[in-house]
């Protein structure tokens, strides 16, 4: 494959995520929309069913009858009407959603070349989303927003899910599980399916607080409302929970003073990111930061971090990306690449690498010619301006 | 994408919940509809004393089949979902991989933070730039602000067919365009005179000769050939795409410049020409994290640990304007050069490196080429410098 050619999969691999979230949001809305007529229609169908035994067994008076009747009625009305504003809001609109993003990703696989200007409007977008999906994370709402709003790419990143995990952990770090907990109680057969604790944890937290602030009463209730149908799967936790009805934050020691560790609930907050995550099958990492790994690596030289041999062009050579790319290895390379310190081009048997006779300076054939032209068939080596006579340069063979 | 967007269709068809979007099973809309004309029917037969048993149980019968025709319904768009959630598993199969936090260190974010206000800056979004410096509290030299304004408003200007600016910060800095041996301010002139001489009203030839006369002398020396060309032109406007010089009626030649002009300026500030933060993420995102991992799960089938830990397993190809620094993998030892171990070029004009043209020697301190006839003395190889 030429490296000019664009590697569609290579491409797709950051963009599950991408189509999945919408996704999972549809299936939400669908979920929604069961749980109503489940609730309403059977409600009906009960009220229904009792009206025609009371009938049979000659027990119906008109008047009960007409009001059973109205109460189906407006239950009806009001499930169609809920159904209605429920594909109206969120239905259509996520569905819409979905259509954008896919026809988004249609587009990139009709595209060729990574060099056509369509595929650099559409990295552009790409660099843009990945933006917004590292502020969002990091907490520059204002700036994920405007940027948003600036390219009109509002269905294609997730703000609405970024602000509401926000939310959530702004709530956390305020010692209040509330919020959390509803979210659980939201996505209960999804966490239970993956085998995700954080309920419990959260549930676990709330017993600390009230042994913390000696209601202990108040704790030996909610322990028996809220953590003994956990027994199973947490028996040690919930054990070592209740020694902490006798141990005060101060008395406490050991594994009791770990739960009463503030920094638990900075936990709870990572807990919570990575089930939220993965519910909605976002990577645990920022996805520049995956594209940056990769990015780096493949750049990434020794000679990036000798004064001597920096490019300013080079990403790698700049100060800040130099910074980060002591996290990811270096690149690899199986054959030479000469590279013309004055034109940037890659030096071939045509355009050939050409050396200062003294130092071994080595430039590629064009600029010297470039060079001598202008002087007198004289050049100089920018780099140790030795000076020589073009004829004088000795022609270099790399194999 | 395409199967996808198809199960996609579907599910529109049958989420839309109107009386048009045909299922097996009638839409939720119509069913409940229908119960609440029945409800209302059934009302009417209790006011007019006409209700008895049967009206009652057929209601009831009626509910029932309602709820089922609704149930079929839900069904059939779970069923649909389903499928468009199967088209998504086969059109991504890889998942992406899961690392270690990156860049996470206070040291890592500030400088990922620099990186990120510096792009805005450069592509031009100063209004998110300055929201981003200032939610992030992230330190940009001022001075490099107003030098991303500049930019933004010369090549402003260049968009728009005025190269006014452009020339006034090339005059300013011709020196150092000369000593990169850049045609940027030539370019810009010949740009201008060709937009004269081509612009349709026929009467701007003078114009035009009376633009190179002045403007081209400066420029004789170096462009002699390429002003030669370019006063021809005259025999030929405006058609001038049916003569020999039709590659400078091309509009290719004005809207160079836009990109000419910013790898100039930004060299002049000792900045790259591309948008590092571009570069780097569509390598990232083009393949090579693809390959990476690719290259890892091989790594692992074969349980052979990659001998060097802080170098990829394997080769992410390049594209030329991506390659910024020259890399010399000696032809006898397959080995990188490194400072220790240095490209040498023996007299024949062969480079390998200092160790394997050690290996090589012979008493004497001679040495036979391994790509030529030639032998000559070790200690005449040249160290190159690449
Ligand atoms: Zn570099
Ligand atoms: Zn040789």
């Amino acid at each position: 494959m030429a490296a000019t050619t664009l590697n569609v999969d290579g491409v797709m691999l950051f963009e599950q995520p991408f189509a999945r979230v919408p996704y999972e949001n549809y299936r939400k809305v669908f979920r929604t929309s069961q749980k109503n007529i489940e609730k309403e229609l059977g409600a009906i169908q009960t009220a229904a069913s009792e009206l025609a035994r009371k009938a049979r067994s000659g027990a119906a008076n008109p008047e009960d009858a007409l009001r059973s009747i109205d109460a189906m009625m407006k239950r009806a009305e009001g499930l169609k009407k809920k159904l209605n504003d429920l594909q109206t809001n969120s239905g259509a609109p996520t569905l819409q959603v979905i259509r954008e993003r896919l026809q988004h990703l249609a587009a990139v696989e009709d595209i060729e070349s990574v060099r056509s200007p369509e595929f650099a409007r559409w990295a552009d977008t790409r660099l843009d989303r990945w933006l917004i999906d590292w502020t969002l994370r990091h907490g520059r709402e204002k700036t994920a927003r405007r940027i948003a709003a600036q390219k009109g790419i509002g269905t294609l990143v997730d703000i609405e899910l970024f602000s509401d995990i926000r939310r959530i952990e702004d709530a956390l770090s305020r010692h209040s599980c509330t919020e959390a907990l509803a979210w659980c109680s939201e996505n209960k057969a999804a966490l239970r399916k993956v085998k995700n604790p954080l309920e419990f944890e959260l549930r676990l937290q709330e017993f600390i607080e009230l042994t913390r602030a000696r209601k202990l009463m108040d704790a030996i209730t909610y322990q028996k409302k809220y953590l003994i149908q956990w027994q199973e799967s947490q028996a040690v936790q919930i054990n070592q929970a209740s020694a902490l009805l006798a141990y005060t934050p101060i008395s406490a020691f050991g594994p009791y003073k770990r739960l009463y560790d503030l920094s638990r609930w900075q936990t709870l907050i990572q807990s919570f990111r990575v089930a939220i995550y993965n519910l909605s099958t976002l990577p645990t990492e920022p996805l520049l930061h995956l594209a940056m790994y990769a990015g780096l690596a493949s750049l990434k030289l020794p000679a990036c971090y000798n004064q001597e041999t920096t490019n300013i062009d080079c990403p790698i050579c700049d100060p800040d990306l130099g910074k980060l790319a002591t996290e990811v290895p270096f690149s690899h390379h199986v054959n030479s690449t000469i590279v013309c310190r004055i034109t940037g081009k890659i030096m071939d048997s045509d355009n050939f690498p050409m050396a200062f006779p003294e130092h071994g300076t080595v430039y590629s054939r064009e600029a010297l010619e470039d060079m001598a032209s202008r002087n007198e068939g004289q050049v100089t080596c920018p780099r140790t301006k030795e000076t020589c006579h073009f004829a004088d340069l000795r022609k270099v063979y790399i194999s | 994408m395409d199967a996808s967007l198809k199960e996609l269709a579907k599910l529109e068809k049958l989420a839309s919940n109107s009386s048009s979007s045909k299922g097996k099973s009638p839409c939720i809309t119509d069913s409940l509809d229908s119960l609440i004309r029945s409800l209302r029917d059934t009302r009417e037969s209790i006011q007019t004393g006409a209700a008895n048993e049967t009206t009652f149980s057929g209601l009831s019968q009626k509910v029932d089949s309602t709820k089922k025709d609704i149930d079929d319904r839900q069904k059939e768009i779970y069923n649909s979902l389903a499928k468009f959630g199967k088209a998504l598993d086969k059109r991504f199969t890889t998942p992406l991989p899961s690392y270690q936090p990156l860049f996470s260190s206070p040291e890592a974010v500030a400088a990922l933070e620099r990186t990120i206000a510096r792009h805005f800056l450069r592509t031009g979004q100063f209004e998110t730039a300055e929201t981003f410096i200032s939610e992030s509290g992230v330190n940009v030299d001022p001075t490099m602000r107003s030098h991303f304004l500049d930019l933004h408003r010369i090549v402003t200007a260049l968009k728009a067919q005025d190269i006014a600016p452009a020339l006034e910060w090339a005059a300013c800095n011709r020196a150092f365009l000369e000593s990169r041996s850049s045609p940027l301010e030539f370019h810009l002139h010949r740009s201008q005179y060709l937009r004269l001489l081509l612009s349709p009203h026929p009467s701007n030839v003078s114009e035009a000769l009376n633009y190179a006369k002045t403007n081209f002398k400066l420029f004789y020396p170096r462009y002699a050939a390429d002003i030669n060309k370019l006063m021809n032109c005259m025999t030929y406007a405006p058609r001038l795409q049916l003569s020999p010089y039709a590659d400078l009626a091309s509009p290719a030649l004005h809207y160079d410049l836009e990109p000419m002009f910013a790898k100039e300026f930004c060299a002049n500030l000792g900045m790259s020409r591309q948008v590092p933060l571009r570069v780097v993420g569509d390598l990232g995102g083009g393949g090579a994290l693809a390959r990476i991992e690719k290259g890892r799960k091989v790594m692992r089938e074969r349980k052979s640990e990659w001998s060097q830990a802080d170098e990829l397993p394997i080769e992410i190809p390049l594209l030329p304007e991506n390659r910024y620094h020259s890399i010399f993998a000696c032809p006898v030892s397959k080995e990188q050069s490194t400072d220790t171990n240095p490209p040498m070029m023996m007299s024949c004009g062969h480079v390998i490196t200092k160790d394997s043209l050690q290996k090589l020697s012979k008493p004497g301190g001679r040495v036979k080429c391994p790509y030529c006839p030639n032998e000559s003395q070790v200690s005449a190889a040249l160290r190159m410098q690449f």
